[in-house]
C-alpha cells in the first residue's frame, strides 16, 4: 500500500501544486519519483514529529495542502497534541497518513503498534478519519481526502496487501458494499476487508451468504448505511484491528444503541492490551480471534443463531 | 513614530495591560507586560508589515504570539493599530468575548492562529515561511516566545528545522523575563545560556535590553543578523512597574484597586480604552 501511496501521492502532486509532502525520517526508497520530480515539495522534516505537524499546520494556513507522513504510532499518539492544537483546533486540511497501522508493525514491538490510531484520530472534532483495504482503495480515496475543507488522517499498511474485490466504488464517507447477501452483515475497516473476503468464499460454498460492507471511512461514521444495514441484516459482526475503546466497532455499538435497533453486535477485533514483545501480526490475529477463521465461525453462528 | 513616541506608546499599552487584567478578572500580567517594548517596536515601530484593514492582507508579515497567555498586550496593541475598536478590550476575559485569555483565531479572526498551548508557534512559522517561500513570497515572520516556553522540547525540533532550511525571513523573539509558571527560568534550565542555544542549532542570535526601546529598534533594524540565518533576539525584559518585577506572584495575581492605582501612576499613562470621548 505504501508503493500505491508514493503512486497517488506523486500524482496529486503533478496535479497541483499546493501538495506539499511531509516525511518524518520514514519511507526510504519510497518516495524517491515525488522527491526527484517536485524537490521543493518534498521535506524530510527528520525525526521531529511536532516540527513536522506544526510545520505542515504552517503550509496549510498559507493554502498549501501538506501531507505528513510516519510509521502510524508516531504519526498520531506521539505528536497528539500538535496535531489537536495546530491542525484540528484551527481546522486546517492536513491529511496525516500512518503507515503500518493497527498491528501490521507487531512483530517491531509495543512501540510500533498502533491500535490507537483511529482511535485517538477520531477524539478530534472535523477529523476525516479513513483506513482503505487495499491499494486501489487508496488511490481511489485519497484525491478525495486531499478535496476536504479540514484534517484527516489515512491509516495505510505497507507492502504487498492483496487487491480486494469490491461490488462498489470507493467513496469517501460512504460505507461500501463489497459482497451482496443477506441476513448477516459483516462490517470491516482497513486491511480486514481482505480476511472478510476469504471468509465469505468459505462461507459461500456451504450456503452460507452473509453481506459484507467496507467502512474505509470511521469517521465520519456511515450512519445511513448502518440503518439500511440494520433494517435488513439480524446481526452485524464488526471486524477491526484496532482498539475497543474507540475505532469502527466502538461507533457501530453505540449507534445501534442509541438507534435501538435490534440488531445483534458481534465485535471480532484485538482486545484493550498492550502485546508484549515481538509476536508476528499473525499471531495477534489468530491469538485474539479477528482472523479469517474467527470471522468464518462467527458468520455461521450468526446464520443459524 | 520617534523613540519617545514608541515608549509613550509602551507605557499606554502598558497600562492597558494592567486595566485589561483588573477589568477581565484574570492574571498572566506580567507575561503580557515584559514584552510590551518588543511589541510595540513590532507593530508601530514599522518592522511588521500590517494591514488593518484587510488583516488577511497576502503582503503582510506574519506575527505569531507563541506564549498566548500573555495576550492582553497583543489584543491591545491589534486594537490600538485599529483591527478592531478599542473599546472591545473591555470586555476581556468575558465569556461572550471575541477575547479570551488565550488568544482564539475563530472568535479573532485577525490573528494568525490560535495559542495558549506552549511550543508550537515557532514550528507553525516554519511552515508559513517554507511556504511562502515556495510562493515567491517576501514576507516575513516574526514569532514571540516565553523564555519559560523554551523548556518545551518542540521549540527546538522549529529551532533546527529553521535552520536546516535556511529560513532567513524568520524572527523569533524570546521574552527573558526570568520567570515562568512556578520559578525561575534559568534555575530549571539549568543555568544554560539562551543565546548559546540557538547559536548551536545554527541560529543568528542576539541577547539585548529588551526593555530599551532604542536599542529594541536598532537591533530590529538589523534583521536579518547574518545572511541565510533565521534571527533570535533574547529580550531581558521588564515589566516597568517596580513591584512587579521579577516576581513569580505576579505571574497570576489580578491587581487590587490600590495596585492598580499605583501601577498606573508608576507608568505615567492611562489604558488606551475607556477614556471619556
Amino acid at each position: 500500500m505504501r508503493r500505491a501511496f508514493s503512486t497517488a501521492l506523486c500524482a496529486a502532486a503533478d496535479r497541483d501544486p499546493g501538495v506539499v509532502f511531509l516525511t518524518g525520517d520514514l519511507g526510504y526508497q519510497v518516495f524517491t519519483d515525488l522527491e526527484k520530480k517536485h524537490p521543493t515539495r518534498y521535506v524530510n522534516v527528520g525525526i521531529a514529529e511536532a516540527q513536522m505537524v506544526n510545520m505542515a499546520a504552517g503550509l496549510a494556513k498559507e493554502g498549501f495542502r501538506p501531507i505528513a507522513y510516519s510509521i502510524a504510532s508516531f504519526m498520531t499518539a506521539r505528536p497528539f497534541e500538535q496535531i489537536r492544537v495546530c491542525a484540528a483546533y484551527p481546522g486546517l486540511p492536513v491529511l496525516f497518513v500512518g503507515a503500518g497501522g493497527g498491528y501490521a508493525y507487531a512483530s517491531s514491538g509495543v512501540t510500533h503498534h498502533a491500535g490507537d490510531d483511529l482511535a485517538l484520530m477520531s477524539l478530534l472534532p472535523g477529523m476525516t478519519v479513513a483506513a482503505p483495504c487495499d491499494p486501489a482503495e487508496l488511490i481511489a480515496l485519497l484525491p478525495q481526502l486531499l478535496e476536504l475543507p479540514g484534517p484527516a488522517y489515512m491509516r495505510i499498511g505497507k507492502f504487498g496487501e492483496p487487491a480486494v474485490a469490491g461490488a462498489e466504488p470507493a467513496v469517501l464517507g460512504r460505507a461500501r458494499l463489497m459482497t451482496a447477501g443477506e441476513k448477516v452483515a459483516v462490517l470491516t475497516c482497513g486491511e480486514q476487508a481482505y480476511a472478510a473476503q476469504e471468509a465469505l468464499k468459505e462461507l459461500a460454498a456451504a450456503g452460507v451468504r452473509p453481506q459484507h460492507y467496507h467502512f474505509h471511512t470511521v469517521k465520519p461514521l456511515d450512519t445511513a448505511a448502518l440503518a439500511r444495514i440494520a433494517a435488513a441484516a439480524k446481526t452485524m459482526i464488526v471486524v477491526e484491528e484496532s482498539s475497543p475503546n474507540g475505532g469502527l466497532g466502538a461507533g457501530v455499538a453505540a449507534w445501534l444503541a442509541a438507534a435501538g435497533a435490534g440488531t445483534k453486535y458481534v465485535r471480532l477485533g484485538p482486545p484493550d492490551e498492550f502485546f508484549f514483545g515481538g509476536p508476528a501480526r499473525e499471531t495477534v490475529t489468530e491469538r485474539h480471534g479477528y482472523g479469517k477463521k474467527a470471522i468464518i465461525e462467527a458468520c455461521r453462528k450468526a446464520w443459524v443463531g | 513614530m520617534t523613540i519617545e513616541e514608541l515608549e509613550k506608546k509602551a507605557s499606554e499599552i502598558r497600562a492597558t495591560c494592567v486595566q485589561m487584567a483588573c477589568d477581565g478578572r484574570v492574571g498572566h500580567l506580567c507575561s503580557s507586560m515584559a514584552y510590551v517594548d518588543v511589541l510595540v517596536a513590532l507593530y508601530h515601530g514599522g518592522w511588521l508589515k500590517h494591514f488593518p484593514a484587510e488583516p488577511k492582507h497576502p503582503g503582510r508579515d506574519r506575527f505569531i504570539l507563541s506564549k498566548g497567555h500573555g495576550c492582553t498586550a497583543l489584543y491591545a496593541v491589534l486594537a490600538d493599530r485599529g483591527f478592531f475598536p478599542v473599546e472591545t478590550l473591555a470586555e476581556y476575559n468575558r465569556e461572550t468575548s471575541c477575547l479570551p485569555n488565550h488568544p482564539c483565531m475563530h472568535t479573532l479572526p485577525a490573528l494568525e492562529m490560535s495559542a495558549g498551548s506552549l511550543g508550537h508557534g515557532l514550528g507553525v512559522a516554519t511552515g508559513m515561511l517554507y511556504g511562502l517561500r515556495l510562493k515567491g513570497s517576501a514576507a516575513r515572520a516574526a514569532v514571540l516566545l516565553g523564555d519559560g516556553e523554551c523548556n518545551e522540547g518542540s521549540v527546538w525540533e522549529a529551532a533546527m528545522f529553521a535552520a536546516a532550511h535556511k529560513l532567513e525571513n524568520l524572527l523569533a523573539v524570546v521574552d527573558y523575563n526570568g520567570v515562568q509558571a512556578v520559578g525561575k527560568t534559568d534555575e530549571i534550565a539549568g543555568f544554560t545560556s539562551l543565546e548559546g542555544k540557538f547559536r548551536a542549532f545554527g541560529w543568528a542570535a542576539r541577547t539585548i535590553d529588551g526593555a530599551d526601546m532604542r536599542t529594541v529598534m536598532e537591533t530590529l533594524s538589523a534583521f536579518p543578523f547574518e545572511k541565510g540565518k533565521p534571527s533570535v533576539i533574547i529580550a531581558r525584559t521588564k515589566n516597568k512597574v517596580s513591584f512587579m518585577e521579577n516576581d513569580v506572584l505576579w505571574h497570576y495575581r489580578v491587581p487590587s484597586e490600590e495596585e492598580r492605582v499605583k501601577a498606573l501612576a508608576e507608568l505615567g499613562a492611562a489604558p488606551i480604552y475607556g477614556r471619556k470621548p
